[in-house]
């Protein structure tokens, strides 16, 4: 079952140089449930990519599709974390994981929100800080309490941008196995589709079902891969497997392919 | 011992030994009455609260700036005391224009119940004026900026009319309003309206985009999005027009109150100032100075309280 489809998009991409094509004709589809990512180099498009899914972004053609209907705009039906002012800073913590769930469900009394944003601090390791001010936490905690409201706001569909891209490297480790064991739950309830857009070749691996890769300007679909690693899954014991490795390797070598425009329709399986 | 001296042997200690030592010099003839005891009791109540600061506020900061301060006056009194009746100053000064600061102290306490009456009459025309600029400048400025349209060319022109002097319009007010209050309300109106605009207009401008984005995706509505996502974002920059008008419907009160008004402290050094009194017209300017200080001290409380969130 298709949560998401993404059918013959162009999207346009404009600064103050003029206007670019950013994606060319990008197809694809996320299944229920499964944990995609969009992975390239910066300006590639990706971003673009993840602002139509949001419905910030107007295609030029083409369009996405939620459960059969177009995105025409933003909904709250999808959360979104982006790598840098999610959480608005002049709101303390709580009352950022709140202004969400109340955006996303009307009918909860202000008391209501707050104990169920109070719950999903909790949950990603914030208690004791639902005072402080965005300014007040590091990177990593401000990440954490975004993912907070994201999940608070209980969608089926989570949207990533790059989340951990200002992250020193343990932490990002940390904060991966922190969204798997929340994404994967017990492993039984049902798990949200996560289309999560990132650079870093490594951390698709280790959290994705699926990775699409990009092509740069415009963005075009060069390759998918399966992930098929075992879940739950932790770094320490990833690391070390030759799958990992060799996918990993395989990745790499088309990532830095300079020629990956011309290869752009060939499917890569592992 | 060591801090003991490192506190006590500050220039400001030596400027108030220098500005008591000041007074020993024998007056000129034929000047405006000087009270010397009242300058005396200045000095001797600020070098009191310095003492005290000096040596019993922890704070670093607060107690270099308080102490710079005070030192400041010292030089300002000492040079004031020896230009008004120490001296000859140069070239045809008329003495009736330079009393000396005992004198002007002296009006000060005399006058004192009168001055306080004033002081709160123009509070109160400011504080309308202010008020009733901030309550339109802000919305229509947030509307103006998000409208992107109109957003550039509406900061360019609230900058060009910001730098006409609402002395301008007097005449205007005049004849347009109901009574001589109403124009003079009109003038600190617009004395702080064009500033309050134009950084209002520029903040929205400014706000981060990835703020509005994530705005965006939790689908909040127009009213929501102006005065929860934007106006919080843009209020730091909202400030400096908010501190700039504030400061410049003090600069125009006694434009203001020259208006047919009939108290306030403008309308005092106007009045004092017209009949060749400067004593008293000092003891006014003077208010207002002490005025301002306090309000932007406050009004800094405020700032500082309304953008604690930020870094």
């Amino acid at each position: 079952m298709n949560k998401i489809e993404v059918k013959e998009l162009y999207a346009e991409y404009s600064d103050k140089d003029g206007k670019f094509l950013a994606l060319k004709d990008v197809a694809f589809n996320v299944r229920e449930g499964e944990f995609v990512s969009i992975i390239g180099s910066s300006g590639c498009g990706k971003s673009t990519l993840l602002g139509v899914l949001e419905g910030i972004i107007a295609p030029s053609s083409g369009g996405a599709y939620i459960d059969g209907q177009l995105i025409t705009g933003p909904e709250t039906n999808r959360a979104v974390v982006f790598q840098h002012y999610s959480l608005f800073p002049w709101m303390t913590v709580r009352k950022n994981v709140a202004f969400g769930l109340k955006q996303a469900k009307h009918d909860l009394s202000r008391s209501e929100r707050y104990a169920i944003s109070d719950v999903f601090l909790k949950k990603v390791g914030l208690f004791g800080f639902e005072h402080k001010y965005p300014f007040q936490l590091s990177g990593g905690m401000q990440q954490r309490a975004a993912i907070a409201r994201a999940l608070a706001m209980d969608t089926d569909i989570l949207l990533m941008d790059e989340p951990f891209g200002a992250i020193d490297a343990k932490n990002r480790a940390n904060m991966q196995e922190l969204l798997l064991s929340l994404w994967d739950g017990d492993g039984n309830s049902k798990k949200k589709t996560v289309v999560f857009v990132t650079h870093d070749i490594e951390e698709a691996i280790f959290l994705s079902d699926r990775i699409i890769m990009l092509t740069n300007s415009p963005g075009q679909i060069a390759a998918e891969f399966d992930v098929y690693f075992p879940r739950p899954r932790v770094h320490s014991a990833i690391r070390e497997a030759s799958e990992y490795i060799n996918l990993r390797n395989k990745l790499m070598a088309i990532f830095y392919d300079e020629n990956i425009g011309i290869s752009a329709n060939e499917e890569y399986a592992i | 011992m060591k801090m003991i001296f490192k506190r006590l042997f500050i220039i400001p200690n030596a400027l108030f030994a220098v500005l008591i030592l000041v007074q020993l010099l024998p007056d000129k003839p034929y000047r405006i009455k000087d009270y010397p005891l009242y300058t005396i009791g200045l000095a001797v109540a600020l070098e009191v609260i310095l003492l005290s600061v000096s040596f019993f506020v922890k704070k670093e900061r607060f107690r270099r700036v308080f102490t710079d301060v005070v030192g400041v006056i010292f030089v300002f009194l000492i040079f004031w005391v020896l230009a008004t009746i120490k001296f000859d100053l140069p070239g045809n000064a008329k003495q009736a224009v330079f009393p000396p600061p005992g004198a002007v102290l002296d009006r000060f306490v005399l006058d004192f119940g009168q001055i306080l009456i004033n002081v709160k009459d123009s509070l109160a025309l400011i504080f309308k004026g202010y008020l009733i600029a901030v309550v339109i400048a802000i919305p229509l400025g947030l509307f103006l900026g998000w409208n992107t349209r109109i957003g550039d060319a509406a900061g360019y022109i609230a900058k060009f009319l910001s730098s006409i002097s609402p002395i301008v319009y007097i005449p205007y007010a005049i004849v347009l309003l109901p009574t001589f209050h109403h124009a003079s309300v009109f003038v600190i109106v617009l004395a702080s309206f064009w500033p309050i605009l134009a950084s209002t207009v520029s903040g929205v401008l400014n706000v981060e985009k990835p703020i509005v984005d994530s705005a965006k995706t939790l689908c909040v509505g127009r009213f929501t999005m102006l005065f929860q996502i934007i106006l919080p974002a843009a209020l730091p920059h909202i400030f400096i027009g908010c501190n700039q008008g504030l400061s410049v419907s003090f600069i125009l009160l006694v434009s203001a109150e020259m208006i047919g008004a009939r108290s306030g402290l403008g309308y005092y050094v106007n009045n004092y100032a017209n009949f060749g009194n400067y004593t008293n017209a000092l003891a006014g300017v003077f208010t207002i100075g002490i005025v301002v200080t306090a309000i932007t001290f406050l009004f800094n409380l405020l700032q500082r309280y309304l953008v604690r969130w930020k870094q």
